[in-house]
């Protein structure tokens, strides 16, 4: 069996943006808080949306529920870094 | 990567349903269980990727379509777990001669289909996290028609007949299989997970996660890595 560590929130986040936009991992460590998503990067449809919030509740290990989401959750990086670190600390 | 892909079929239900076949002359071939919904869609390039590339290491593959998805006649509104277990028994009856099976995410929900099975599992995902994804699609585009619904609502929904999700009809069996569905214990199995994931894995491949991406892509770095532990698994 081979061995991984457990990702930060924040890593998680920067490796499904990673999948999602077919970015390497250079491109997205320059992902700043500031960075815009929803609206500013055409591959974050709403069914890329609906897949980046699965992949993140299986590798976070957490659940999100339907009124967590909404549109300020997507406006930024850090919004979303954020999101996922509340997640994950309850 | 000029090799010889041939389209034939298996016969399931009176339907005749698409298999795609590569390297049939080899003394090993496999069948390959795609992932399900829009992630079969996606991942597509990089399955027949990977047959090209066993076929260089002498290694056959079996592709199957299953009913009710791609091109196929069956009503897609009848299609389940269980329809998709029953079809691809049927395919391995008429075309699989070892018990060789590789199955990729969903896929690996429906791939305990025969006796003593010698499996290969990439990236398996839970039926319910297929289903969560599916849902938050529906929900973001009636919302996006100015309509409120929840995921509760949608299972009543298909509970009561049927429910569209992502334009994928699913029965209330459909939806209710899905919901509980987890890789099946098996005996034999080498699990094949991506860099990155915590879990324990026989394996860990570097690579993307091309099921989460918009548009249907390749990543042949891999593909190839998928097909050299496949062909290292089954010589051993």
């Amino acid at each position: 069996m081979s061995e991984n560590t457990e990702l930060t929130p924040e890593q998680a986040v920067r490796a499904v943006m990673q999948d999602i936009l077919g970015l390497d991992a250079d491109q997205v460590a320059a992902f700043t808080a500031e960075t815009e998503l929803f609206g500013a990067l055409p591959e974050l449809d709403s069914m890329a949306v609906a897949g980046l919030l699965t992949e993140l509740e299986d590798r976070l290990d957490i659940m999100i529920e339907d009124d967590e989401v909404d549109g300020e959750l997507f406006e930024t990086f850090g919004n979303l870094v954020a999101f996922a670190e509340m997640k994950a600390a309850e | 990567m000029n090799v010889e892909l041939e389209h034939a079929s298996y016969q399931f239900e009176g339907y005749d349903e698409l298999c795609l076949k590569s390297g049939q002359n080899h003394a090993h071939s496999i069948l390959l269980i795609p992932p399900l919904f829009d992630e079969m869609n996606r991942m597509r390039m990089m399955l027949v990727d990977v047959m090209r590339m066993l076929d260089r290491k002498a290694i056959g593959c079996i592709l199957p379509d299953l009913p009710g998805t791609n091109e196929s006649l069956f009503p897609s509104e009848k299609a389940n777990l269980t329809v998709w277990k029953q079809a691809l028994s049927q395919c391995c009856d008429q075309h699989l001669e070892g018990r060789h099976i590789v199955s990729f995410r969903g896929g690996c929900l429906i791939d305990m289909i025969i006796d003593k099975p010698i499996l290969w599992r990439f990236a398996p995902v839970n039926g319910n996290s297929l289903l969560r994804t599916m849902m938050r699609a529906r929900i973001a585009s009636d919302k996006e028609a100015g309509q409120n619904v929840t995921m509760d609502q949608l299972a009543n929904e298909a509970d009561a007949a049927m429910v569209n999700l992502a334009g994928n009809l699913l029965s209330g069996q459909a939806f209710a299989e899905l919901g509980d569905a987890v890789p099946a214990d098996a005996q034999s199995t080498r699990l094949a997970l991506l860099q990155g994931r915590s879990q324990p894995a026989d394996i860990h491949l570097a690579g993307s996660a091309l099921w989460l991406r918009a548009e249907p892509e390749r990543d042949l770095v891999l593909s190839q890595a998928v097909a050299d532990d496949i062909a290292d698994w089954i010589s051993a």
